[in-house]
């Protein structure tokens, strides 16, 4: 690829932080008391609380495939590998052409939705992104990425989850500090003081009559309270939960700018966490999942199962990036996957496991409008892992513990990404 | 775990003095010096220079967890543990946990019988299964949800929607009302071992779990995979159907390795991934959900897949490649090992020790997986009254809340869609993985089980469910009504903090119609209730 396509930044101002406040509201919480003495290496924010941002991080499951997220039209063999399932190029004649990026990658139109925030410069792509461990199962690759490690059995918690537990909490009396949109609570999350899955946040309830439920609910706090954990304190949680989104009325919400949030069970999330984000409450994360990417057979990127699954991402981002981020709520949205897939298409009109992805930061403190990548060694065969797969140049840890750092205020990367030494690549403003 | 630059062993000065309390036990008889050369060698990483009492209490338990760094444990996590000890008024001596282990909810009736026949006795009782008269439950099947004993050939023209809410209702009604309640609980387990998604294969599902999954259930595990590997439904979702010898698809190949047989560290490769993925080309679909060997597809060059070479193939014998793979993954020592340790997770602990996993990896090696034999290694009385509790998945809530209400059932339907709310809705996981089985991912879960519990202790209606509750009034005291509540919800061990809440919610006053809904409510949303 051309020598001079965006490569690597190595910005000095990854340090400076955005002071913008949360509304003015959030007080700086204390955070004496809150990390035992003993406790070595903690460095404490210079700027916990007040100017941090909410973290959403949205997990593509599946493995979604990077080549047609954001197809690399500049190099030939992107299009002799992808005989059926290419998106046109951005210079040709049809409809279903591609939105030129920067001469070299490109969006399909199924992902026009992420072009607004791209033009603004709050939405950076990174290709040829993903893990060092090159495993092809999605369990095992989704597990290490939700971790922030992979093969390590002594770690259970996710980096999230780690994160929400080595920072001091935004509001200090808040009763819900992250929210997994989903039945159970995902890996990514696991081990954050204060943190459920919450399915349906606009019908959080316990049923039964209204007149007997505060008795109902104290029944409930006795009974749990000698549970054993997890379930102690998720239930105690939960019945906070209960009385505290009883009182927000969520199912009322009116998104800003008029966005409107696809009714998908995607754009249903996104929307309801952009709801509890403003109700102010204290959510610090919240981790929601799209799937749909496991794109073996018929994949279908310009009309088909894939269009359908792209449109249903970006125009849920770009629902979010209208409603959350330009009305300056102080947020950062990531979404990445857990491999990408082969350059060569199958004999299903699909695509198979494969390595790299891309992933995406969106947010008024990204350094967007570019696609970054670094070292990109194309799609040429003899540059392919095992001669099928897009090389990882980019560790998904570099652009998530930049973050962590500048973004949520988090000094402790090595709790939070235990082993891992970052390479900063100047993704933060 | 390799020793970076990042955790180097930290300097003496950084490292605060270890409290007497501490200390391993174990190390102190060794000394002080040894003790803490040793800790510095393995755990001594800058970020988690002292373990918190929490994680060196279970380094007692399990011995490798002392010398293994444990970074998540130095800040304060939420606590995360698959191991939950059992209630202290669940007996350990009896066949109370043998009951609540085999069945989807104990109930008087299973107790009776369990202590009838003994622990053994009970165990043989509920795996030959086909001896269990279970009429009455089929019939209902038989009436209600015709479409279940439809081929392929008939289902592909049925509408859709009834296809699979007729699948999920069924599925429901026998896991709550079949006397076969071993059977069931292990039905669900290769449900979810074979996983698919309704969503993908459609009709093709019925006859997946009646061909494959319900008949070998409590077989023979090479039968099972080979009827799995036979059915045009995982054919269909593994895209396997879709395979060709020009670019092979290898969703099936991997996923038949990863999930289904040896694990995913069982030992085999990404090359072994497309050497079996050309191997299996020619094994698709026809008609209306046919399984079939299509010769023109197939690949039929040589191959080998780990370390067997595989000679090419061509013509309708091209199959026996795939059959011959599928036979070597049956009898290799991964999948032993993998197949065991999954079952004891989910029969018996989450975290089943070495010792547990060979021996029942042997009763698999010496039977060419003969499911019956490796369970009754499984669920022997030593292990599983040691063994921890575990975490009833919603489906298992729902379907053991209804056993103890024992209700008057009409039409399930509406009881069926509070799975939706509850996260567990039958055949809709989409990837091959299955609902996961882990306190970890479920216990945050709890607030849709409230819930569903509420609703379904007020279903009073002659056309869907009905709840009676007569009984319950008619006890006399309101102690009495709670001890019958003990009985028919907790296998009479309910534990004394949920008894007091509901002696104190149900008050002084004889108890009326709502208000003993609301106690059964109650009685199934407590923690005991959540437990198996």
């Amino acid at each position: 690829m051309d020598e001079n396509h965006e490569a690597d930044c190595g910005c000095a101002e990854y340090n400076e932080l955005s002071r913008r406040q949360f509304l003015g509201r959030a007080a700086g919480a204390s955070a004496v008391a809150f990390f035992p003495d003993w406790l070595p290496k903690i460095v404490m924010s210079k700027s916990f609380a007040a100017n941090r941002d909410i973290m959403v991080s949205v997990f593509m499951r599946g493995g979604a495939d990077g080549l047609t997220l954001v197809p690399p039209f500049g190099d030939p063999a992107y299009y002799t590998s992808r005989s059926t399932i290419a998106i046109p190029r951005p210079d040709a004649t049809v409809a279903t052409k591609g939105i030129n990026l920067d001469n070299f990658f490109m969006l399909p139109q199924a992902m026009s939705g992420m072009v607004p925030a791209f033009t603004a410069t709050d939405l950076l792509i990174v290709h040829g992104s993903g893990q060092t461990n090159n495993s092809r199962s999605h369990f095992d690759a989704q597990n290490y990425m939700e971790v922030g490690k992979p093969v390590d059995p002594s770690l259970s918690t996710g980096w999230l989850g780690r994160h929400v537990a080595s920072i001091p909490p935004l509001k200090p009396t808040g009763l819900l500090r992250g929210v997994g949109i989903a039945n159970g609570l995902q890996k990514t999350l696991v081990g954050a003081p204060k943190t459920l899955p919450i399915a349906d946040p606009t019908n959080y309830t316990v049923g039964g009559a209204a007149a007997t439920q505060p008795q109902r609910l104290a029944f409930l706090q006795a009974d749990y309270a000698t549970a054993q954990e997890p379930m102690h304190a998720d239930a105690l949680d939960a019945i906070n939960t209960v009385n505290l989104l009883r009182s927000l009325n969520l199912a009322t919400y009116r998104p800003a700018n008029n966005a409107v949030y696809p009714n998908t069970s995607f754009g249903r999330a996104l929307r309801s966490v952009a709801a509890l984000i403003k109700q102010d409450v204290g959510i610090e994360v919240a981790q929601v999942d799209i799937g749909g990417w496991d794109t073996h057979s018929a994949q279908g990127p310009l009309t088909g199962g894939m269009f359908n699954t792209m449109t249903d991402f970006s125009n849920s981002i770009a629902a979010f990036y209208a409603d959350v981020i330009t009305t300056d709520y102080p947020v950062t949205l990531i979404a990445m996957s857990e491999f990408g897939r082969n350059v060569r298409e199958n004999a299903s009109g699909g695509t198979d496991h494969g390595r790299a992805s891309a992933m995406f930061a969106l947010g008024k403190g990204i350094k967007g409008g570019r696609v970054l990548t670094k070292n990109w060694v194309g799609l040429a065969k003899e540059n392919l892992e095992q001669g099928q797969d897009l090389k990882v140049t980019v560790d998904y840890r570099d652009i998530l513990s930049e973050i962590v750092q500048n973004r949520l205020a988090n000094p402790n990367l090595d709790f939070v990404f235990p082993t891992w030494k970052p390479t900063m690549l100047g993704v933060t403003r | 775990m390799p020793m970076t630059s990042e955790h180097r062993a930290v300097s003496e000065q950084e490292r605060p003095e270890l409290e007497p309390d501490d200390r391993d036990p174990d190390a102190k008889e060794e000394g002080d010096h040894r003790s803490r050369r040793s800790f510095l060698f393995f755990g001594a990483l800058a970020a988690a220079t002292v373990l918190p009492k929490q994680a060196r209490a279970q380094g007692r338990v399990r011995q490798r967890a002392v010398l293994e760094p444990q970074p998540d444990q130095q800040f304060a996590t939420a606590r995360v543990t698959e191991n939950i000890a059992a209630f202290r008024e669940w007996d350990a001596s009896g066949v109370t946990r043998l009951v609540r282990r085999v069945t989807n909810g104990i109930i008087p009736g299973e107790i009776t019988k369990a202590t009838d026949l003994g622990w053994n006795g009970y165990l043989n009782y509920q795996l030959n299964y086909s001896r269990i008269n279970d009429d009455a439950c089929e019939q209902v099947i038989s009436s209600m949800w015709p479409l279940m004993s439809q081929t392929s050939d008939t289902l592909f023209a049925a509408n859709a929607e009834q296809v699979r809410n007729q699948l999920r209702e069924s599925t429901l009604f026998r896991a709550s009302f079949s006397k076969r309640q071993l059977y069931q609980r292990m039905v669900e387990f290769w449900t979810d071992h074979f996983n698919m998604d309704v969503d993908k294969v459609q009709y093709l599902i019925v006859a997946d779990q009646r061909d494959v999954i319900r008949k070998h259930a409590l077989g023979n595990f090479q039968d099972l995979l080979k009827a799995s590997a036979h059915s045009a439904a995982m054919m269909a979702y593994l895209d396997q159907n879709t395979s060709r010898n020009t670019a092979p698809n290898q969703n099936y190949a991997r996923e038949i390795m990863e999930l289904h047989t040896l694990g995913v560290d069982g030992g085999y490769t990404q090359t072994d991934v497309a050497e079996l993925s050309r191997v299996l080309t020619g094994w698709t679909i026809q008609g209306r959900g046919q399984f079939t060997f299509n010769p023109n597809i197939h690949d039929s060059g040589a191959k080998t897949v780990l370390g067997m070479s595989i000679p090419g193939t061509s013509g309708s014998d091209g199959i026996l490649e795939g059959e011959k793979a599928i036979d070597m993954l049956v009898n290799h020592p991964s999948t032993a090992k993998f197949i065991a340790k999954k079952m004891l997770k989910w029969l018996l602990t989450p975290e089943p020790t070495d010792t547990q996993i060979n021996a029942v990896a042997a009763a698999y090696r010496a039977t060419k997986g003969d499911i019956k034999t490796m369970i009754r290694v499984i669920l022997n009385e030593s292990w599983l009254n040691a063994a921890p509790m575990k975490l009833k998945r919603p489906f298992h809530f729902l379907a053991s809340a209804l056993r103890s209400l024992a209700p008057t059932v009409a039409s399930i339907t509406t009881v069926n869609n509070q799975l939706a709310a509850l996260g567990h809705v039958q055949f809709a996981w989409d990837t091959p993985d299955g609902y996961p089985d882990k306190v970890e991912y479920w216990a945050g879960n709890i607030v849709p089980k409230w819930n569903t519990a509420s609703s379904i202790a007020n279903l009073n209606s002659s056309t869907t469910v009905l709840v009676d509750t007569s009984a319950y009034r008619a006890a006399g005291t309101t102690a009495a009504a709670i001890d019958m509540i003990d009985q028919n919800f907790f296998g009479g061990e309910m534990p004394l903090v949920t008894r007091n809440g509901l002696l104190n919610y149900a008050g002084t006053t004889a108890l009326n119609e709502s208000r003993t809904r609301e106690l059964l409510a109650l009685a199934m949303s407590s923690n005991a209730f959540q437990w198996y």
